[in-house]
């Protein structure tokens, strides 16, 4: 019995993963997608989408008219993504591969809830190499969890995340982490952020940083 | 204090993850030409490795990969211990500056996850896979061979093993029976403490004893647990606490009832058997696997994997054939990483040993071996092993690795 209970919950889906992140994040994620799209997004750029996840980003933003190229390491996921949105391109890479697709080639490196999957250490590696593959200018636009600034914040999150995470992981199985020191880390990479926004009482932000390295 | 705490935890909570920083760790004194290990993030695992490696006086570097915070096997079957998982610790780790050579060791149970050929393809390192038990890496290190023998290849279930997947066991089955017991109490006052203390002695007698049980893994050696059990407290009760008859019966068929639960449980928490939630039910059948003799070139590999020591390697034929199938776990490490796809299988959406992993194994990881070969934008390079088979001195594939043959034969 527990056994069996345990395997369906850490049966992982794609459907399940988009559902759990909605509801994680009251639906906000969905619209900070969209605001990537129109706003952080041109007509012709190219784009490199980390953890592209099922391809809901990836498909608003080749119908903006972005050349897309989404990377995930799950097959599940890259499936869903390869139906979801047949214009962009898909692979099966991880993050810490990135350095392999070269130097200079994207106008915008995008990751949401994204980063929070990685360690520190490969979060750093991932910044360093993001500042070489994109172009004079480049922007990198990152929408993840984030801790809340002030302190009271971070005990209100804590009180409405927790029954919240802790209802989510039952339905979906789906979990996130917050992403630490996330604009320390950023401004290190060679970065400078030209927009900071945050949703949810401060707990999810968008970044978008510009790259300052001359390569 | 808090690392006694820790072992209690460990103790009935070994199936929960457990994660410990991940990154590069020092075992002694290593130096530039040390060996270089991977092992998962779970705590106790990498206290484990390195305890072991320190009292063996091996000076080696560990790399922490991270795994979610979950064991070897199980992160690898889940798909949280992948070869994504070791480019990654490689490239973060900064390892390839601090030796001179591009030998990495990984735990053979990590196979179930790691497939070598993407690995090696994708990262240069030249991956072998250690012993299924971290104490027998002095023997697998001696003379740098990377050589393991036989028996170390093998997955055990020694005494300390089952008693403490016995009381894991236990655990995880009064989180579903808890509240049946305090209802039930009710009823029968002191029920509630009565049948916890029943579930934990029954948990650990039924994976104790699971080895020499009559009937096959599952309800069946369960129930003749319970049996057993039973017997036992009748002649109790009616000699020394002159227990009425009709609460003796009563505790009879609760005891015989508990120990068969117990029983269906126990596969799962065993790493010899996999649960399948018919098999269980059923008892435990095994899954077939069978070698193509004409695909497979007799590289080996799936002796090295294989937990079960399921498969035979004929070296003047080379050819593998399947010796044991009786002892197949179903767990995927053979059809992983064979370079050929020469085995043959009818795993179904299986389910692995391990209760945490859940894992449709064979059927994901089939598919995700070919995503991984074409994986980036280079296109399919020929795996190692078509040395062997002669192909590329035949001008057909192109070989990128003339030399490497995966890991000692044995
Ligand atoms: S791994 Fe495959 S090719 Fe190699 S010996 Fe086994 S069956 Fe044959
Ligand atoms: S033969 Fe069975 S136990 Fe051995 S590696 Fe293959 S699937 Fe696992």
């Amino acid at each position: 019995m527990s056994t069996l209970v345990y395997m369906r919950m850490l049966e992982q889906t794609p459907t399940k993963y988009d559902r759990g992140m909605r509801i994680l994040t009251f639906g906000c994620i969905d619209r900070i997608k969209r605001e990537i799209a129109s706003t952080w997004i041109e007509p012709g750029q190219d784009v490199l989408e980390i953890g592209c996840g099922t391809g809901s980003l990836a498909a608003l933003m080749t119908r903006r008219g972005a050349r897309v190229l989404g990377i995930d390491i799950s097959e599940n996921m890259l499936a869903a993504a390869r139906s979801n949105a047949p214009d962009a391109e898909f692979i099966h890479m991880t993050a810490t591969e990135i350095n392999k697709l070269g130097e200079d080639r994207f106008d915008r490196i995008v990751a949401t809830l994204s980063f929070s999957e990685l360690s520190e250490d490969e979060l750093d590696l991932v910044l360093r190499v993001s500042s070489v593959l994109l172009k004079r200018r480049g922007k990198l636009v990152v929408a993840d969890e984030v801790p809340p600034s002030r302190w009271w914040r971070r005990v209100l999150a804590r009180l409405v995340r927790w029954p919240l995470a802790s209802l989510t992981f039952l339905l979906t199985q789906n979990t996130t982490r917050a992403l630490k020191m996330y604009d320390i880390r950023v401004e290190r990479a060679g970065f400078r952020i030209v927009h900071h926004k945050v949703h949810l009482l401060g707990t999810l932000a968008l970044i978008v940083a510009e790259n300052t390295n001359d390569s | 204090m808090f690392d006694l705490l820790k072992d209690f935890w460990l103790l009935f909570g070994r199936l929960f993850p457990f994660p410990t920083r991940p990154g590069l760790r020092k075992a002694g004194n290593p130096d530039r030409s040390s060996p270089v290990l991977v092992t998962c993030n779970f705590e106790l695992t990498v206290r484990k490795v390195i305890q072991a490696l320190e009292r063996d006086h091996i000076d080696a570097w560990v790399l922490v990969a991270p795994t979610k915070g979950i064991n070897v096997w199980c992160a690898a079957g889940g798909g949280h211990f992948t070869t994504d998982t070791v480019v990654s610790i490689l490239k973060t780790s900064g390892i390839e500056n601090l030796v001179d050579h591009r030998r990495i060791i990984l735990p053979q149970l990590s196979a179930v996850g790691v497939n070598i050929w993407a690995l090696k393809d994708r990262t240069g390192w030249t991956p072998h896979f250690g012993p299924v038990d971290i104490n027998h890496l002095a023997a697998y290190l001696t003379g740098g061979e990377y050589r393991a023998e036989r028996r170390h290849r093998r997955v055990e279930f020694p005494l300390k093993e089952r008693f403490i997947m016995g009381t894991n066991l236990a655990f995880n089955s009064l989180v579903f029976l808890i509240v049946p017991f305090l209802v039930a109490s009710i009823w029968v006052t002191g029920l509630w403490w009565k049948s916890i203390a029943l579930l934990f002695l029954l948990g650990v007698l039924n994976s104790v004893l699971v080895l020499w049980l009559p009937g096959n893994p599952g309800v069946r050696k369960g129930f003749s647990l319970g049996l057993l059990a039973s017997a036992v407290f009748v002649v109790m009760a009616q000699t020394a606490w002159t227990m009425e008859p009709a609460a003796t019966l009563g505790w009879t068929g609760w005891i015989v009832l508990l120990s068969t639960y117990l029983g269906y449980d126990m596969p799962s928490w065993s790493p010899l058997w996999r649960a399948d939630v018919k098999e269980l039910v059923t008892g435990v059948k095994h899954t077939h696997v069978e070698v193509v003799p004409e695909r497979c070139i007799g590289c080996g590999l799936c002796t090295i994997v294989c937990p079960a020591s399921v498969f035979e390697l004929n070296p003047e034929m080379k050819i593998s054939r399947v010796v044991h199938l009786e002892a197949c776990q179903a767990c995927g490490a053979c059809i992983e990483n064979c370079p050929k796809e020469a085995i043959d299988n009818n795993f179904r959406a299986g389910v692995c040993s391990c209760p945490t992993c859940t894992v449709i194994n064979s059927v994901k990881s089939h598919k995700r071996k070919d995503a991984e070969r074409n994986g980036g934008e280079t296109e399919p390079v020929a795996a190692a092993g078509c040395c062997e088979s002669g192909d590329c001195e035949s001008g057909e594939i192109e070989c990128s690795q003339h030399q490497w043959i995966p890991d000692n034969v044995i």
